[in-house]
């Protein structure tokens, strides 16, 4: 009883932990969703604006994240900046998740040879690191925003795929799936339709951690050198621009960085949130 | 009572089958034989392990691997499941769940949908607010009751239960196997019983078959069988139901 009763308590103690992680995630990718999006249509300054009066200013009313040695304003080009990450962060997830999620529900729900090997081809390609491999493809078709949307997101297609498949596994032989078979259900329908709809949790939870993944693999391809050019500069290419002032400009990297960093973890938190809302569903 | 005259819905002779390929090939039915008459109810008792459902999915066509004779004269026979949690969309409501087996049978008329689904909740006793309901929103004996409205639906005359009410407590067993007994009565059914509890096939079925190790070692009426048991593994089997009761 006592044990019972403590228990209860724990339990819904947890619960309102998990509950803080999702709406704090929340809170915290809307408004740098809201950031961004107010970055598309206005800036305090045009970002590629010199002002030789401004060079090197310090944060302040004026420049709220300074200026950097050309006398950019640095918030301008931060907004600029984590909306070019976003978007290709979302193609790049876009192009990775639908395919894999293809891929993995027909490999999952019909096993077989062919899954078999195309499991096997996705281990090889998970099996380095996926920056390195785009690198590699990046050196074929030479850099650009959509040559690297295209080798981040085929790159990314394994481990969506892996994801689904294990799903996909888990109910093709449930109850209600045979009993859909019974009815004369399609096979694709099932899939789609009667399925799916079972694993949005997972699949949500995954494209959180994929999208983390995409900033990521995107700005340090950027830091790299290889990445989107310099004319629509993401978070990643101003971190590598402010490289050689670090200490004497650190807003020129703290800020960007500081954006990236609160994207990433408010969707780590989503994802970690819908995690754990699962984990008590089960 | 089976009809001598009338064509069995189900006819089974010498029916072997087989799970596994290679050398994990293993044998489960040996030998099975027995006709199913429309209108009738027939119980297949048996402990677990001893091929029951394996049966079920031979007549449904879920068991490929298989030697004998098998011929079933219906079309679309459906199956209920033991567990109600499993074989109920969980992420479905009720509504959708039952609408779904006549799109799959091209009943492309929604209000005709409704006019049906409408029709099959009133038939298992439940109410137009459950329609709205998940799986997971309703009580273990209403679930089993959606089960059997979804396998109702498309019309079919063949139904397999397979341990429909194992899952139950006692009194909401009597409840559905009512519900059981009415609608085979108004819709003219012919059921697959299946149960390792000689009790609850004893309140629903005429005629019942002993399974053990996969084949058929009696077979008769249920009157006959509760009475007078004749094969050792029967009586054992009618002793360990009665010490339970
Ligand atoms: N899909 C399967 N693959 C391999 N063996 C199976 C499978 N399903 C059942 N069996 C085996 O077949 C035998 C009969 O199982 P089953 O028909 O489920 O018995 P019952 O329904 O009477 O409990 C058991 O030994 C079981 O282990
Ligand atoms: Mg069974």
């Amino acid at each position: 009883m006592v044990f019972a009763r403590q228990r209860k308590q724990a339990d819904t103690k947890n619960r309102k932990q998990k509950n803080w992680y999702l709406t704090i995630g929340i809170v915290l990718t809307a408004c740098m969703l809201i950031f961004i999006t107010v970055g598309f249509f206005w800036t305090p300054y045009k970002p590629s604006a010199l002002s030789a009066a401004d060079r090197e200013a310090a944060p302040s009313l004026r420049h709220l994240f300074g200026c950097d040695q050309m006398g950019r304003d640095v918030f301008s080009r931060t907004l600029e900046g984590a909306g070019s990450t976003l978007t290709i962060a979302l193609a790049v997830l876009a192009v990775g998740a639908v395919c894999g999620l293809v891929i993995g529900a027909l490999c999952g729900y019909y096993g077989g040879r062919l899954d078999a090997l195309i499991m096997r081809l996705c281990d090889a390609v998970a099996a380095f690191p996926s920056v390195l491999l785009a690198l590699v493809v990046l050196a074929v078709t030479g850099p650009g925003k959509y040559n690297v949307i295209g080798a981040l997101g085929v790159l990314f297609i394994p481990s969506f795929a892996r994801l689904v498949r294990g799903e996909f596994l888990k109910y093709r032989d449930r109850d209600f799936v045979q009993s859909a078979r019974l009815m004369g259900v399609g096979d694709l329908r099932i899939i789609f339709v009667h399925i799916l709809p079972n694993i949005w949790p997972v699949l949500l939870s995954g494209l959180t951690i994929g999208f983390n993944n995409a900033v990521l693999a995107e700005a340090s391809m950027s830091y790299l050198g290889i990445g989107v050019s310099p004319t629509e500069p993401s978070l990643g290419y101003m971190l590598k621009d402010a490289q050689g002032v670090f200490f004497t400009l650190p807003w020129c990297t703290a800020f960007p960085a500081a954006v990236a960093i609160l994207l990433i973890l408010g969707m780590g938190m989503v994802g970690e949130g819908i995690r754990e809302r699962m984990g008590v569903a089960s | 009572m089976a009809d001598s005259m009338a064509e069995p819905i189900v006819h089974i002779r010498d029916l072997n089958s087989w799970y596994g390929r290679g050398k994990d090939r293993k044998q489960v039915l040996r030998g099975v034989s027995l006709d199913l008459a429309p209108g009738e109810a027939l119980g297949i008792v048996g402990e677990s392990g001893s091929g029951k459902s394996t049966l079920a999915k031979c007549v449904l066509g879920m068991v490929t691997d298989i030697t004998g004779e098998l011929a079933v004269n219906s079309p679309r026979p459906q199956m209920v499941f033991q567990d109600p949690y499993g074989s109920l969309n969980p992420a479905k409501k009720v509504g959708w769940i039952l609408e779904e087996p006549l799109r799959a049978a091209g009943v492309k008329d929604r209000e005709e949908r409704r006019r049906r689904v409408a029709k099959f909740l009133s038939l298992v006793g439940l109410e137009e607010g459950h329609l709205g309901r998940r799986p997971a929103q309703l009580s273990g004996g209403q679930r089993q009751r959606v089960a059997i409205a979804a396998a109702l639906i498309q019309g079919s005359r063949l139904i397999v239960l397979d341990e429909p009410v194992s899952a139950l407590d006692v009194t909401l067993q009597a409840q559905i196997l009512r519900l059981l007994a009415d609608l085979k009565e108004e819709l003219g059914l012919s059921y697959l019983f299946i149960s390792h509890d000689l009790a609850v096939v004893y309140q629903l079925c005429g005629r019942v078959a002993v399974m053990t190790g996969g084949e058929i070692v009696e077979e008769g009426d249920v009157d006959e069988i509760y009475d007078h048991p004749k094969h050792p593994y029967t009586k054992k089997l009618l002793e360990a139901s009665l010490t339970l009761d």
